[in-house]
């Protein structure tokens, strides 16, 4: 068992694999669940793509998995400001999900100006800055300032939700 | 029209104040996103699409463009400044233009750089005037059964021969074009992947796929993994070189553009082939080998203006054929379809005006980029002191923002950040990026490709091949497909054959045959005047 | 004994540092060098370069001076990190470089320095280049 397990955890890139098969499976499913006539002007049908693009996932699954058992190994991206020495900094990122889905949730009834506002304060606070004030006033200032500029400069009206008068 | 009259109308709107403002904007923004580390000019463009639907599109691809060249210019200075270059096509420019700046160089460095960035970026701009005419000529004679042939390999190119593993390749084009399957079949009206959202059935807007994949995607990454550790910039005032600078610099800067072009043309070439090959070539062909490697002038020449001269190539079959070959050159031709512009052979003549006002611009954002680099990378470098938080929590913010504003639908806010988690994991687990954005924005069209072609041969397959141009890519694609394998083979066959005698008396003469063949070659210099 | 410095690749880090090893000599102390960053922008040019402490670690040793080099890199400003060396490690004597200033900048002066001034339980040396 011990070994089975340890041996799943250095290839969390089986779960790669797994997505692949299920999108797969899912693109085959759907497409099959078309309703096809026969017809001269369109021989090929809206199933046929689907069908190549649902056996390709497989196969890539299949032998995604087959490549990882054996060892191989996707190589994560670099860039100039990755360091891939440690793993992925989850206390980093579950707060940036968070603030961003909080956007999400806010966004059509307490309107833009708030949303965006928990949205950039969240992802300030989560990157690490400590200069709760200075960022809570920019926050506010970017979502006003955009609230604004999307009206009058590319006539998109953002939502204004709670703060529907006064803006 | 010619070449010259349809670029000269180009030049008149491309000069007009509007457009020139947009110019400028964009070599600006180039300039700054390609400075500042964890950017890059496709997330930009990504990160502007929705902006850009109120502006006339002539002016928003004046912008893009302005934006494209700029990521490059700003891309070496902190390649150079910094030695840890942002896309892989400044690595080369890093090795030598990173020691030259640490000898006290950097001026010199900047100066080869920037001015080889505008001969190049000149010269390849004036190429793709007259080559993607051509181009277009001989696509305009293809039918539909060529064109998918094309566009196939285009996408087998891409995905196959860039990056380190094909069968990643392939597993992200699979979801790429999974993702452009979403919505409605352009033909019968069914519709496919929609799991009954009735928000799905116009399909996943090209843009906020294009958003969610380069600005959130990358942005979760590189906050994932941020680099703690602070590096140092090398101190630089104003660029400039001195005579010999000139003298060593200049024949890299063609030979580079020479390399580069082409290169950038080809669907599986891009930009780190061609300048890997400059600075291989201004190794061996210089008059001070020994310099490289702690500093050479001619290898930050030479890379600069090949990694130049490749982006304007480019644009050749992006514009010509409606093919991307790398991330920009795709996010661009989302921004043509959401301004509803078909892109393909037949953009020259449907939307002659832009493109030339597009090509013109390019000229005229060189010579910008140019005028705001040379005098200007101490300001830029200092640009690398923002503070990153502010940097990534804007990327998420603008990202938002645009996303919600093309349908003002907090769904799509969902699906970008479902397919933002998707471009992470991707990154995470080393699936490339490119394939799965082509199959987004290719899938749909070789889809059509297909059909029609079928639809023509009233079913026979045969219909595919109907086009001798069609047998001729079909082959290479095969090429293509089986190489890898017969590389095997053959490496297979060789160990069988060492034994032999005459093989292991080639393998150790080289050595002497180089030596004695390098000393006729120098002694037949030197005997001429 | 223990000689807290504020480094930074500056003149007046420099003179700051040689001054602290002057003084570290004079009681056989301990010297503490602080090059701190708050790691907030890709570059931050008062971190020095690893080259550059690799230096200052032979000149240290050559001297025969026992040294502890710390580089924190955790979001905190200079003068707190400073500060908190010199509280863990009971420092006898903070040694801190001071720049030269304009009129105007007299006015405002560096609020690394004055924290440290104004806040360290021991005594502080501030140095200007020479």
């Amino acid at each position: 068992m011990t070994s089975l397990t340890t041996g799943l955890k250095g290839r969390s890139e089986l779960g790669v694999a797994l997505l692949l098969g299920a999108a797969g499976v899912v693109v085959f499913l759907d497409a099959n669940g078309l309703v096809t006539p026969y017809s001269k002007s369109d021989p090929v049908g809206p199933k046929t793509v689907p069908f190549i693009v649902a056996g390709m996932l497989v196969v890539c699954a299949v032998l995604l998995a087959i490549n990882v058992l054996r060892g191989g190994k996707g190589e994560a991206e670099g860039g100039e400001d990755v360091d891939l020495d440690h793993p992925a900094d989850w206390k980093t990122i579950l707060p940036l999900a968070g603030a961003f889905i909080a956007n999400i949730l806010l966004i059509d009834w307490a309107g833009w100006v708030i949303s965006g506002t928990v949205l950039f304060w969240g992802s300030v606070l989560a990157l690490g800055s400590r200069r709760y004030i200075r960022d809570g006033l920019i926050s506010v200032a970017l979502s006003l300032l955009t609230f604004y500029g999307f009206y009058l400069g590319l006539g998109i009206a953002l939502p204004a939700g709670l703060l529907e008068g006064i803006l | 029209m010619d070449v010259w009259s349809s670029l000269m109308d180009g030049f008149a709107t491309a000069l007009t104040p509007m457009n020139f403002l947009y110019a400028v904007i964009g070599v600006i923004l180039g300039t700054a996103v390609g400075v500042l580390p964890g950017l890059g000019p496709a997330m930009t463009v990504a990160l502007l699409l929705p902006v850009t639907y109120a502006l006339e599109p002539t002016s928003a691809f004046i912008m893009f463009a302005g934006i494209y060249y700029g990521g490059m210019y700003g891309g070496s200075t902190t390649s150079i400044l910094l030695n840890t270059p942002g896309e892989s096509s400044s690595v080369v420019t890093a090795i030598e233009g990173n020691k030259m700046a640490k000898a006290g160089r950097a001026a010199q460095a900047l100066a080869t750089a920037a001015i080889g960035s505008f001969v190049a970026g000149t010269i390849g701009t004036a190429l793709l005037a007259v080559c993607a005419p051509i181009v277009v000529k001989f696509a305009v004679s293809l039918g539909a059964p060529s064109y998918f042939a094309i566009m196939v390999l285009a996408l087998l190119a891409v995905t196959a021969v860039l990056g380190s593993s094909r069968l990643r390749g392939f597993a992200s084009l699979g979801l790429g074009l999974a993702i452009g399957l979403v919505g409605m079949d352009s033909v019968t009206g069914q519709r496919r992947l929609t799991f009954g959202q009735p928000l799905l059935a116009d399909g996943l807007d090209i843009v906020v796929v294009a958003v969610a994949i380069f600005a959130v995607g990358e942005a979760l990454w590189v906050a994932a993994h941020l680099r703690r550790t602070p590096l140092h910039a090398i101190p630089v005032g104003q660029p400039w070189m001195g005579k010999s600078d000139w003298k060593r610099s200049w024949k890299p800067w063609l030979r580079g553009t020479a390399f580069g072009f082409p290169f950038g043309a080809l669907p599986a070439g891009g930009a780190e082939i061609p300048t890997f090959l400059s600075y291989v070539t201004e190794k061996r062909l210089s008059k001070h080998p020994e310099e490289f490697g702690k500093g050479a002038i001619e290898g930050v020449a030479g890379p600069e203006a090949a990694n130049n001269a490749a982006a304007a190539g480019t644009l050749t079959p992006m514009l010509a054929l409606g093919l991307p070959t790398n991330a920009t050159a795709a996010v661009m031709l989302a921004a043509f379809t959401s301004y509803g512009i078909q892109p393909g052979p037949q953009l020259f003549t449907s939307e002659g005006p832009l493109v030339w006002a597009l090509i013109a611009s390019l000229f005229i954002g060189n010579l910008l980029l140019l005028i705001i680099n040379l005098p200007l990378a101490p300001m830029w470098a200092k640009l690398l002191q923002l503070p990153r938080p502010y940097l990534y929590a804007g990327i998420l913010f603008f990202a938002t923002l645009g996303a919600y504003s093309v349908n003002l639908q907090a769904f799509d806010l969902v699906i970008l950040l479902v397919l933002g988690a998707l471009g992470f994991m991707m990154r995470r687990f080393g699936l490339p990026v490119l394939p799965l954005i082509l199959g987004v924005i290719l899938g749909p069209r070789i889809e059509g490709q297909l059909r029609k072609t079928l639809q023509l041969s009233a079913g026979d397959p045969a219909g595919l091949f109907g086009e001798p141009i069609a047998v001729v890519i079909y082959v290479i694609i095969a090429l293509i497909l089986l190489w890898p394998f017969a590389y095997k083979l053959i490496r297979r066959n060789r160990p069988a054959a060492a034994p032999a005698a005459g093989a292991s008396a080639l393998a150790t003469e080289p050595d002497d045959t180089v030596h004695s063949n390098h000393d006729a070659v120098y002694s037949d210099h030197k005997e001429r005047p | 004994m223990t000689v807290v410095v504020g480094y930074v690749p500056t003149p007046e880090g420099e003179a700051a540092l040689t001054q602290a090893i002057t003084e570290a000599r004079k009681n056989n102390s301990t010297l503490v060098l602080i090059n701190s960053s708050k790691g907030e922008a890709a570059v931050d040019n008062r971190f020095a370069p690893e080259g550059e402490i690799q230096d200052i670690e032979q000149r240290l040793a050559s001297q025969g001076i026992q040294y502890l080099i710390k580089r924190p890199v955790r979001g905190h400003d200079a003068a707190a990190e400073v500060l908190d060396a010199a509280e863990e490690h009971k420092a006898d004597l903070i040694v801190i470089g001071l720049r030269r200033r304009t009129p105007v900048g007299k006015l405002i002066m560096g609020s690394t320095s004055q924290r440290i001034l104004l806040e360290a339980d021991c005594p502080v040396l501030a140095v200007k280049a020479s």
